[in-house]
């Protein structure tokens, strides 16, 4: 299972960083937030941005005392706090800056994918954020891509109602 | 610790330079909530009628509320209050976008902000820390732009900004306060107030937390709340839509201002309404803070001569305003017009009506191309709309006329202009007809910042939602509560609604999400919200208080500005001219028979429109008895 996330869905509403930071931080607090919705405003465009999983995992390979690994229940990159050194050594390799140091915990902290049950993915009013199995994503995308071509939905309609009266 | 506010506020005087710090004064929490009513009292305690608004003693108090910052849905408004340089009386606008929640963050509960810088100057609020920087390359920029320009200039993208535009810096009297890119606090002249400080921007950014005294409370009631809105009958088509949603509705029920309030039905709304702004203009939806909704859009032109005009917060207000009250029913012109409004930073209400109330005293031949400088301002002409307007932002002209305001204009054109300029205390009619419901024609009346829909914003009985008045009310008032020509029950909504609006615009939640226009969030919604984050164990009954309380004192803050009883009417037009055609053909507004309910029911003598001893002593204003401002 994987965080999908859709920019063209992002409002920009921000309540999937008020909703994390309060689960994992107990306030709202959105510079805590492990998804951040970045945004360029005169454009409109919003995306929300978090630790990707990434299969081969930079921040794991370059943590030189071994604290951040894989939950094999979840597949999330979690860390180990009490081994972490505060080194930012993963932060540092992480091309996304998924990963974050905490200077009041002295730890890094990234999405954990919340055990499994991630809170943006509930919280996202607009669908832009989902917890999908890989296998059933690419459908789901195919789906909501071929809906925008119309013309074609139009065209298959009719038929559909006809064939729905004979019935 | 502090739960739900963040516990400082500053004050900031442009004349000296001198920044303070200090605790948000517990008597304001306590008594005031926040954004609307700690404005209100700041007013009261730091102005009086011997307050020039333009002056370096008006005060801008920028404030935010003790939900505002956290994920109860729509809370995310920030709250301008100033003694308005329109109407002379108590002033203020409320604004959704980033701001509000950016400032909490920042560490603040709200600022004041007083003098006069010697050169232009924008605030720059960060983490607890406030300084002034230079804005004389910012000046004379669009107020869009300006936001744009400091962002980069800080080197941060997240920088929240509230900025003025041209007709700010010229004091146009309705210059509007630019908020988070296009989105703005619109009424009473806030942009002018701001102009006359110097102040071209306040920019904000923060990175601390707002903290919840009863979290997992808090949790279980915000999820509640959205989950509420989210299921509501009416949620799609106001995420779909937006305000422009309601241009057909309130054209068929005869609500829709056309040509300057001739009528109130515009033959060609259907070319103007949300249907074709979706169809031919939409390019996104966008969201204020932690809202479900998404009213907002981005609307953009794409073909024509306006091609590259692009708005966002674009409201049926500005549909109205310059749509049907000009008799304009080109639609990508309306958005280039707000495009432009939103640029000059003027508020697209007033700016509007201001030239609707040329055009139509251009008709009646009260002003001649001499008096406008050549402009030909027959219905419709939008290139000479366009061109008024922007006479109107930098005072050239006629603009400069315009720019006063239409109370002012009109006594200065003389000759019967009076007549036609659609007003209240002041401030322009925004795009409602009190013909059409009586409701808003008594809320138009009694609003503090004159002329104004969004003070007790009467949505229930607009076209009659039975299942939200049984929701809200309860069945025992129908049908007359939902009648719009009804007058029965309508001062008591009227009331209840001030009192309502002046908490929702204190706790820095929004009116256009679940409190009024999907009416899911009342009285009991807002104080489990509010009591949870601040753990002040707040009831329905303590809230309604405070919202009487606030309304109460604005009252008397315009008493002592020489506001009385008569002042609460409207203009001769809505009261003796029958609405000519539509469905509200034949129909006045009758505030007449709603007045002497409304006094009574908010304790005020009838005979002078003040707040009797007793009412404010109730409500522990007896220093507004001690000011005078008591019948």
């Amino acid at each position: 299972m994987f965080l999908y996330i859709d920019p063209s869905k992002c409002t920009g509403c921000m309540l999937c960083e008020a909703f994390c930071s309060f689960k994992k931080e107990g306030a709202i607090w959105p510079s805590k937030s492990r998804i951040t919705v970045l945004k360029w405003e005169e454009k409109a465009a919003f995306i929300p941005f978090t630790c990707l999983q990434c299969e081969r995992p930079l921040c794991a390979e370059a943590c030189p005392v071994g604290a951040i690994s894989r939950d094999s229940k979840t597949g999330a990159m979690v860390v180990n706090e009490k081994r972490c050194l505060g080194c930012k050594t993963c932060v540092l390799a992480c091309p996304f800056g998924g990963i974050n140091f905490d200077e009041e915990k002295g730890y890094v902290v990234k999405c954990d994918l919340c055990g499994g049950d991630p809170e943006c993915a509930k919280q996202c009013p607009k669908g832009a954020i989902s917890f999908v199995h890989p296998d059933r994503m690419a459908p789901k995308k195919k789906r909501e891509a071929a809906a925008k071509i119309t013309s074609l939905l139009e065209v298959v309609a009719p038929v559909k109602k006809e064939e729905g009266e004979v019935a | 610790m502090n739960y739900g506010y963040v516990g400082k506020c500053a004050r900031i005087n442009l004349s000296t330079g001198d920044i303070t710090i200090a605790d948000t004064p517990e008597d304001l929490m306590e008594n005031y909530l926040g954004g609307n009513g700690f404005g209100a009292k700041i007013l009261w305690d730091e102005t009086g009628p011997e307050t020039d608004p333009l002056s370096p003693e008006n005060r801008l108090i920028v404030a935010t509320g003790p939900i505002c910052g956290t994920f109860v849905p729509n809370a995310g408004r920030v709250e301008f209050v100033f003694k308005s340089p329109l109407t002379g009386i108590y002033g203020d606008s409320n604004s959704g976008g980033f701001l509000g929640p950016e400032l909490k963050f920042a560490g603040f509960d709200f600022l004041v902000i007083l003098g006069k810088a010697s050169s232009p100057v924008y605030l720059h609020v960060e983490d607890g820390r406030i300084g002034l920087k230079d804005a004389s390359h910012l000046w004379g920029e669009d107020a869009v732009k300006t936001e744009e320009l400091i962002r980069k200039e800080l080197g941060d993208e997240d920088v929240k900004c509230a900025t003025i535009g041209p007709a700010g810096e010229n004091l146009v009297r309705y210059a509007c306060i630019n908020v988070s890119v296009q989105r703005q606090a619109g009424r009473s002249g806030g942009g002018a107030v701001m102009g006359s400080k110097n102040l071209k921007a306040i920019a904000v950014r923060g990175h601390g937390p707002v903290c919840i005294a009863d979290p997992k409370r808090f949790y279980e009631v915000a999820v509640r709340l959205k989950k509420l809105i989210m299921e509501d009958e009416f949620y799609p088509a106001v995420s779909a839509y937006g305000t422009p949603g309601i241009v057909s509705l309130m054209n068929i029920i005869g609500r829709f201002p056309t040509k300057n309030f001739q009528r109130g039905d515009f033959p060609y709304a259907d070319e103007i309404n949300a249907e074709a702004l979706r169809e031919n203009h939409f390019v996104k939806d966008i969201a204020c803070y932690a809202c479900p909704i998404a009213c907002d859009k981005i609307y953009g032109v794409f073909k024509g001569p306006y091609a590259g005009a692009v708005t966002r917060s674009f409201e049926y207000e500005t549909l109205g305003s310059y749509g049907a009250g000009i008799w304009n029913r080109d639609l990508p012109s309306i958005i280039a017009l707000g495009d432009l409004c939103d640029r000059l930073g003027l508020d697209s209400i007033s700016a509007g009506r201001a030239v609707g109330f040329a055009m139509e005293l251009f008709e009646k031949g009260i002003i001649t191309k001499k008096d406008t400088g050549g402009l030909d301002l027959t219905w419709g002409n939008v290139e000479s709309a366009m061109t008024l307007t922007k006479m109107i932002a930098k005072r050239e002209g006629f603009g400069a006329v315009l720019a006063e305001g239409v109370r002012r204009a009109s006594r200065a054109i003389g000759k019967g202009a009076e007549y036609y300029a659609m007003e209240v205390k002041g401030q322009e009619i925004a795009a409602q007809d009190g013909r059409a419901q009586q409701s808003m024609g008594l809320a138009h009346v009694t609003s503090n910042r004159g002329a104004d829909h969004l003070k007790a914003f009467p949505t229930i009985d607009e076209t009659g939602y039975p299942s939200q008045a049984v929701r809200r009310y309860g069945e025992q008032y129908l049908p007359e509560l939902v009648d719009p020509q009804a007058t029965k029950y309508k001062a008591w909504v009227v009331k209840d609604g001030e009192d309502f609006a002046a908490v929702v615009d204190s706790s820095g939640n929004c009116k256009s999400g679940g409190t009024f226009v999907l009416a899911q969030v009342y009285w009991s919604e807002m104080a489990e919200a509010i009591s949870a984050a601040t753990g002040r164990n707040l009831t329905s009954d303590d809230l309604k208080e405070i919202g009487e309380r606030i309304y109460n004192l604005q009252r008397c803050y315009n008493v002592l500005c020489g506001i009385s009883s008569k002042d609460d009417t409207l203009p001769k037009r809505l009261l003796e001219e029958p609405s000519p055609s539509g469905k509200a053909k034949g129909q006045v507004a009758r505030i007449h028979e709603m007045l002497p309910e409304y006094y009574a029911l908010r304790g005020w003598d009838p005979e002078t429109g003040r707040p009797k001893k007793e009412t404010l002593k109730r409500l522990g204003l007896e220093f507004c008895i001690d000011r005078g401002a008591a019948s």
